[in-house]
């Protein structure tokens, strides 16, 4: 399998006035396509950080970034919001769904930005919906939804322009244990699927579900293992 | 071009989601844009009517008098005087004699109703054109032998003799103290405007025509001189040019020849009336201003309470450009709403007002057209730094706040 992320000699130092904070000391990892990896840390040791750089919404302050066989370092504005809406598929700890809009039109949004037809959009954002079990809900507002519900209408729009890499910080952090496992299972299967999935997680028994572990303390890792299912 | 549809739909479901607040904050706008338009639509009408007005007149008319403002001292032209200044100018006079009428009453039975009769010269058809419904015209015979013919009005008609066909009918007039009959040959029709006819009133006073020779010798004098000249003349040369043979023939100066054209009276009004326009510009802006900075007020709230909503189209893949654009839209919309409102509020005024007091209103199309959209690129303006402040928004600080 193809590298799809790698990152050398990463660093991140936030700067607010005088007091530097460094929130990336020296990163190297490679992850291919097809993994399951969970990145675990104290709080505060730097896995948003990370999560953010790969994601495409910061930059890192020195070292390299290549996402897909390509250098994010150094793109414009404009290739980085291409390329988030192309390659990556966020989900939140706190689901970030567009209020006013409806499930549909949520998953609806990243087809808008990869400006797909209305139609095309229509169909594949009700299809995302039924497979992760809320075909009956697509006119739903996010306020009239569970949190485990609010949570797979994030998926499915992580799946709308079919990213090749599900980037999720914390999915499991506002949902009870019920919720966490489901939301759990639908990763496995779209990671069986093919896709590349990378979770942040505090929680042992959800960074069960992965096949590789990554363990951050004070912007640095500290572990890098595979996780045994027998 | 489909995120601009994208956009347009979004700002509309933003729009309806906040009905009272987008309402207030097109209210500037509906304000400022219906003033305008009635303003405008009032002086379009007004300079329609008034226009009109000329028009009937006659643009190519002039009235001559000689009036010394220093010694107060005015002179008299004859008969022999008018056709020398006919026969001076050939190519350019239409018509001209003497600007002469009577007043007096019409002794009908045992009533007695006031009247004007007014006297007409060779080729009179060429300054007033009669609409004769019963007899005839007056003819170029009638009025070089100054018979006492006369042309009546349909409804004076009516009054004096209850038909319109009043043809053959005799007319006995008591002016100054002499009795004078008149044949009528001919009935007109009325043909005053309904400005006109809402200024004339219900005056009883009869309007009649008849040759200028039928009341006056060939000795009388007159004081002014009614004179139509062609279309192809040019106008202030020929006002310089008579005012200089009146000046010879009368020896007096040319500037005390008094020369005044109805067009001189228009242009005066062109110039107030583009005074006002400017002055309705100046209140326009002022209220499109103000109406502006509404919009920008509450775009500005927008942004701030959709800061997480920006956060989240950017890590979906939004550009900078994308979530400028849609705010941009929807401040365009909610101004440009605004300005359809004004227009139709303002609009609706001024239809209804004309209505009322019977008067055909003047809105122009591009009055409209301007207004909104005007209205649109105000919601732009004052939409673009809220706009890019939300585009600038940093998507990782987005996505956190609160
Ligand atoms: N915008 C910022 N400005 C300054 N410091 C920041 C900023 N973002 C993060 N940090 C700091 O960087 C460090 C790493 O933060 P990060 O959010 O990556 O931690 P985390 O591992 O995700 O923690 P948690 O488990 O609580 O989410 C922390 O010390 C944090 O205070
Ligand atoms: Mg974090």
């Amino acid at each position: 399998m193809k590298d799809i992320i790698k990152i050398n000699d990463l660093y991140k130092t936030y700067k607010n006035g005088n007091i530097e904070v460094k929130a990336l000391r020296g990163i190297n990892l490679t992850i291919k396509e097809g993994e399951f990896v969970a990145i675990m840390g104290q709080s505060g040791s730097g896995k948003s950080t990370l999560m953010n750089i790969i994601g495409c919404l910061d930059k890192p302050t020195s070292g390299n970034y290549e996402l897909d066989g390509k250098t994010v370092v150094g793109l414009s504005e404009e290739m980085l919001s291409y390329t988030r809406n192309q390659k990556i598929g966020f989900v939140f700890q706190a689901f970030n769904l567009i209020p006013r809009n409806s499930a549909l039109k949520n998953v609806e949004l990243p087809m808008v930005y990869a400006k797909k037809p209305a139609e095309y959009r229509k169909e594949r954002a009700t299809k995302l919906l039924e497979t992760v079990g809320l075909g009956e809900r697509i006119d739903h507002l996010p306020n009239e939804l569970s949190g485990g519900q609010k949570q797979r209408v994030a998926i499915a729009r992580a799946l709308a322009n079919e990213p090749p890499i599900i980037l999720a910080d914390e999915p499991t952090g506002n949902l009870d244990t019920a919720a966490s496992v489901e939301i759990m299972e639908l990763f496995t299967k779209l990671n069986k699927e093919g896709r590349t999935v990378i979770i942040v997680t505090h929680e042992d028994d959800i960074a069960e579900f992965t096949n590789r572990i990554i363990r951050f303390r004070d912007g640095q890792i500290i572990y890098d293992g595979q996780v045994d299912h027998s | 071009m489909m995120l601009i549809i994208e956009s347009l739909k979004l700002a509309l479901t933003s729009i309806k989601m906040n009905k009272l607040r987008s309402f207030l904050t097109m209210l500037g706008m509906i304000i400022g844009i219906s003033s305008v338009i009635s303003i405008v639509s009032i002086g379009d009408t007004m300079r329609g009517v008034i226009s009109k007005e000329y028009e009937s007149f006659g643009k190519n008319r002039i009235s001559i008098y000689i009036y010394n403002s220093d010694e107060g001292y005015s002179d008299v032209f004859s008969f022999e005087e008018i056709e020398k200044i006919q026969e001076a100018f050939p190519d350019d006079i239409n018509y001209i004699g003497p600007s002469t009428g009577i007043s007096g009453e019409i002794i009908n039975k045992n009533q007695k109703n006031k009247c004007n009769i007014n006297g007409l010269s060779p080729n009179y058809q060429n300054i007033q054109n009669f609409k004769i419904i019963y007899g005839r015209n007056l003819s170029e015979n009638d009025i070089n032998a100054g018979k006492k013919y006369v042309l009546l009005q349909n409804t004076s008609s009516s009054k004096l003799f209850g038909t319109e066909d009043g043809t053959g009918k005799i007319i006995t007039v008591e002016s100054n103290g002499t009795i004078e009959e008149y044949l009528v040959v001919g009935i007109y029709e009325n043909t005053q405007s309904t400005f006109q006819k809402l200024f004339a009133g219900n005056s009883d006073t009869h309007t009649l025509y008849a040759p200028a020779r039928a009341f006056s010798s060939e000795d009388s004098a007159f004081f002014n001189i009614d004179l139509n000249i062609n279309d192809t003349t040019d106008k202030e040369l020929f006002k310089s040019r008579v005012a200089s043979l009146i000046g010879r023939m009368k020896n007096v100066e040319p500037q005390h020849v008094r020369v005044y054209a109805a067009s001189d009276e228009m242009s005066t009004i062109d110039d107030m009336m583009s005074k006002l326009s400017l002055a309705v510009g100046a209140i326009a802006a002022i209220s499109l201003i103000v109406g502006g900075i509404g919009i920008m007020n509450i775009m500005l709230v927008s942004v701030t309470e959709r800061t997480r909503e920006i956060g989240i189209r950017k890590a979906l893949g939004a550009r900078t450009s994308d979530i400028l654009l849609q705010f941009l839209i929807e401040s365009a919309i909610i101004s440009a709403a605004g300005g359809i409102i004004g227009t139709i509020l303002g609009a609706g005024t001024i239809l209804l007002g004309g209505l009322l007091i019977n008067i055909p209103v003047v809105i122009k199309p591009t009055v409209i057209l301007t207004a909104v959209s005007f209205s649109a690129l105000v919601g732009i303006f004052f939409g673009l730094y809220p706009a890019k402040k939300a585009a600038s928004k940093d998507p990782i600080a987005a996505l956190r706040y609160e």
